[in-house]
């Protein structure tokens, strides 16, 4: 049975393709996943030149409310600034930002195809030699992020002064916390008062942010390469410790302790992204953005919940993180302060 | 847990009865059966102990703020409720003992909140 999206998806985009004709989607199918957008692969057809062309692609779709509020046309410039760059990206189609099309806004990108993301495959089957090379990949590609020319993004997001990211990114998720934690949280409370107590120094330049560089958001390979750096939801201008911290906070370790997005010591992936950037991590200041992510996952994870809660979006992906990872982030915060 | 575990179990029986319908497509069956599977794999690992483990936090909190008293209502929802309003009374106490600079209170809270996190560690959290 024809997934009831498939018709009108199909109508939406035989508009953006004048010059073809018969264009259908079908094998439409929603990915596991997504809990800030809804992700779905399907496959275009349509004839152009008296040819009939397919082409693999993904819609990304809000939900009714979502784990991640952000703007759409945020991820997709992210996607467009990268593109063609070192740093793998799928190619941006079509965005769009009304709801009439599809009931929500949405965009239209390329499918990478051919390999995984999930930390679960990675983690089983691959030998420690390829950890190696995804490790080396991982941090490299975020250093080539790091140094990235942040202006074609500077019309689209704010670009906050260099001794500002810290406070900009502090007050925004310790804003969200107290807007949606239906739950006192000591540890994370204890943890925004010591990082307002004790900032870091200005950001070395002002970078383009993923905002969410760990395993599982990227596409890999079984010798370990990696082909498409995904989920740009959360990008914006800031400090690039930002993104390295969040890549070194614990419960991205996946249970392997110890090793940084359970794929490698955190000083080996330091090094990495000092060397593909040329900026220097300063510990004290690395350590004040790796908290930072902690305190930033637990606005996720009690945004997750919230969402459920006001039935907003009553999906099984937003109980899960709250259910599985916020005592867990707090215990993160606990190890990153050395209480644990 | 947040949110509620009935609220979470009612959600999921409603989808367990969507995703037995015909004409769903298999991957979406897969992923909400799979996500269903884990979330009951938690609530299952939770239930015996959950009202145990607010009594014995709600009585630790007590001893830290030097409230007197006990849990009466053994309803998890009323255990819930006051371990909230115990916990905000410890987010208080401790921000008043790092202003007054009082290092022995801010360590036995601090092994309290450790404890608290113990409490609620799932065998499969990645921390």
């Amino acid at each position: 049975m024809a997934h009831p999206l498939e018709p009108r998806l199909a109508t939406y985009i035989a508009g953006r393709l004048p010059e073809a004709s018969g264009v259908t989607v079908s094998n439409l199918e929603r990915i596991s996943g997504g809990a800030s957008r809804e992700t779905y692969r399907f496959l275009l057809s349509r004839i152009e030149g008296g040819q009939t062309r397919t082409r693999k692609l993904i819609l990304r779709r809000d939900p009714p409310a979502s784990l991640i509020d952000t703007e759409r046309r945020v991820e997709f410039e992210a996607y467009r600034a990268f593109h063609g760059s070192a740093v793998p990206v799928p190619e941006m189609l079509w965005l769009e930002e009304g709801s009439d099309a599809l009931g929500h806004p949405f965009f239209i990108a390329e499918e990478i195809t051919g390999f995984q993301a999930g930390p679960a495959a990675l983690f089983a089957g691959a030998t420690e030699a390829v950890l190696a090379r995804v490790a080396e990949r991982k941090w490299s590609i975020l250093g080539d992020i790091a140094t990235a020319d942040p202006a074609p993004l500077a019309a689209t997001l704010p670009t906050p002064a260099l001794d500002e990211c810290w406070r900009r990114e502090l007050d925004h998720w310790a804003g969200l916390i107290d807007r949606d934690a239906d739950q006192p949280l000591p540890i994370t409370e204890a943890a925004i008062r010591w990082l307002r107590a004790n900032p870091p120094p200005p950001a070395q330049r002002l970078s383009i942010v993923h905002g969410d560089y760990r395993t599982g958001n990227f596409l890999f390979d079984a010798d370990g390469d990696i082909h498409g750096v995904l989920d740009w939801e959360m990008a914006h201008l800031g400090d690039p410790l930002e993104d390295l911290g969040w890549s070194l906070q614990p419960v991205w370790t996946f249970g392997r302790q110890g090793l940084a997005g359970g794929l490698c010591p955190s000083a080996r992936a330091v090094a990495i992204w000092e060397r593909a950037s040329g900026l220097h991590a300063d510990p004290a200041a690395l350590l004040w953005w790796t908290l930072f992510n902690c305190v930033k996952g637990q606005g996720i994870w009690v945004g997750s919940a919230a969402a459920f809660t006001s039935g907003g979006n009553r999906a099984p992906i937003m109980i899960y993180p709250a259910w599985w990872l916020i005592n867990a982030q707090e215990r993160a915060m606990l190890q990153v302060m050395g209480r644990l | 847990m947040t949110p509620p575990v009935p609220a979470v179990l009612a959600e999921l029986a409603a989808l367990a009865i969507r995703s037995a319908a015909p004409g769903i497509p298999d991957g979406e069956r897969a992923n909400a059966l799979g996500l269903t599977a884990s979330l009951l794999a938690i609530a299952a690992e939770t239930w015996d102990a959950a009202a145990h483990h607010l009594v014995e936090e709600n009585q630790a909190i007590r001893a830290l703020t030097g409230e007197v008293g006990r849990d009466e209502n053994l309803r998890l929802t009323a255990l819930q409720a006051e371990n909230n309003r115990l916990r905000e009374a410890l987010i208080t106490l401790q921000t008043r003992a790092e202003s007054d600079g009082d290092e022995a209170l801010q360590t036995r809270i601090w092994a309290e909140l450790i404890i608290s996190t113990d409490r609620r560690r799932l065998s499969t959290a990645p921390v």
